[in-house]
């Protein structure tokens, strides 16, 4: 299941808000301090989708990632689906 | 054994951090003059102690930083300034700076008003997670910042912060790591572990 975890604070509401602008996913329902928005394939969220500055926008996905990032500038961010192990090809 | 975690010791706050100058009077005027910190306490001494490095007389002095902090500089007379004592340029030994707190948008903006009247160089307000603040430099090119809390630390801070650093301590162990990204996987089964004990505690 891929996605990554938002901290329920208040700095890093709008990334919820924002992938649900996105229309690809799924935003599970407060579990401990954490949501889960779980995507299938891809997901592309834009920073202007937010209401995130660049030094809270670089930090986006500080809840946790279950998945790759394709693409991460100023604008946007594109994740996707991975089954890589976290510390690269040699089975770690 | 150690303590339970309500009998350790406790600290107060911070009494005072100090650093070595070589600049004794631009020094005062920047933070007495410029900042406006009352000079509180001076030590004048010989050297003592320390007799294999032949240590030089020096004065001690304190600048008040509020809430009962100061902030102080070493001058060690007739010295001059080792080379690994110079404030490296870059990014990373600005990591090595005094933040002071402030308690309102308006006094942070009242401080870069006051220090950009004196002609010190002071950056934009920089709105962080928890935190927003300008950042300038002191005449020995030490890094300093004004900073106000946007909100306060809770609960879910601290438990995420947990996280963060129990994957980033893994990661540290495996020698290779690299990027944000690997922690940011890394992060997801201590997250869960957290939510996990977050549901035992009340369960639905």
């Amino acid at each position: 299941m891929s996605g990554f975890y938002v901290l329920d604070v208040p700095e890093f509401s709008s990334l919820v808000d924002a992938a649900m602008k996105s229309g690809r996913c799924k935003v599970h329902p407060k579990r401990g301090y954490y949501q889960f928005v779980e995507f299938e394939n891809e997901i592309e969220i834009l920073r202007r989708d937010t209401s995130m500055n660049e030094a809270v926008w670089y930090g986006c996905l500080t809840g946790g990632l279950d998945g790759k990032i394709a693409h991460f500038d100023s604008d946007r961010l594109k994740l996707i689906a991975t089954n890589e192990p976290i510390l690269g090809l040699d089975g770690s | 054994m150690i303590k339970p975690l309500e009998l350790h010791p406790k600290l107060h706050g911070v009494d005072h951090t100090a650093r070595p100058t070589w600049k004794l009077r631009e020094t005062v005027h920047f933070y007495r003059d410029i900042l406006g910190l009352p000079l509180v306490h001076c030590i004048s001494a010989k050297g003592w102690g320390r007799e294999k490095e032949n240590h030089a007389d020096f004065l001690h002095f304190f600048f008040d930083s509020g809430n009962e902090s100061t902030i102080a500089f070493f001058f060690y007379i007739g010295t001059e300034q080792p080379p690994e004592l110079v404030v490296p340029k870059g990014y990373m030994a600005m990591a090595n700076h005094t933040a002071w707190r402030v308690e309102s948008e308006a006094e942070l903006l009242d401080w870069q008003r006051r220090l950009e009247s004196h002609g010190v160089k002071v950056s934009q307000f920089v709105r962080h997670e928890i935190i927003e603040s300008i950042y300038f430099r002191d005449p020995n090119w030490y890094p300093l910042e004004i900073t106000r809390s946007l909100r306060d630390v809770e609960e879910p801070d601290a438990v995420d912060a947990a996280a963060t650093i129990e994957a980033a301590i893994e990661l540290e162990d495996s020698g290779r790591w690299k990027t944000i990204e690997q922690l940011w996987r890394n992060k997801v089964k201590f997250v869960q572990a957290s939510q996990d004990r977050a549901q035992e505690k009340t369960p639905a």
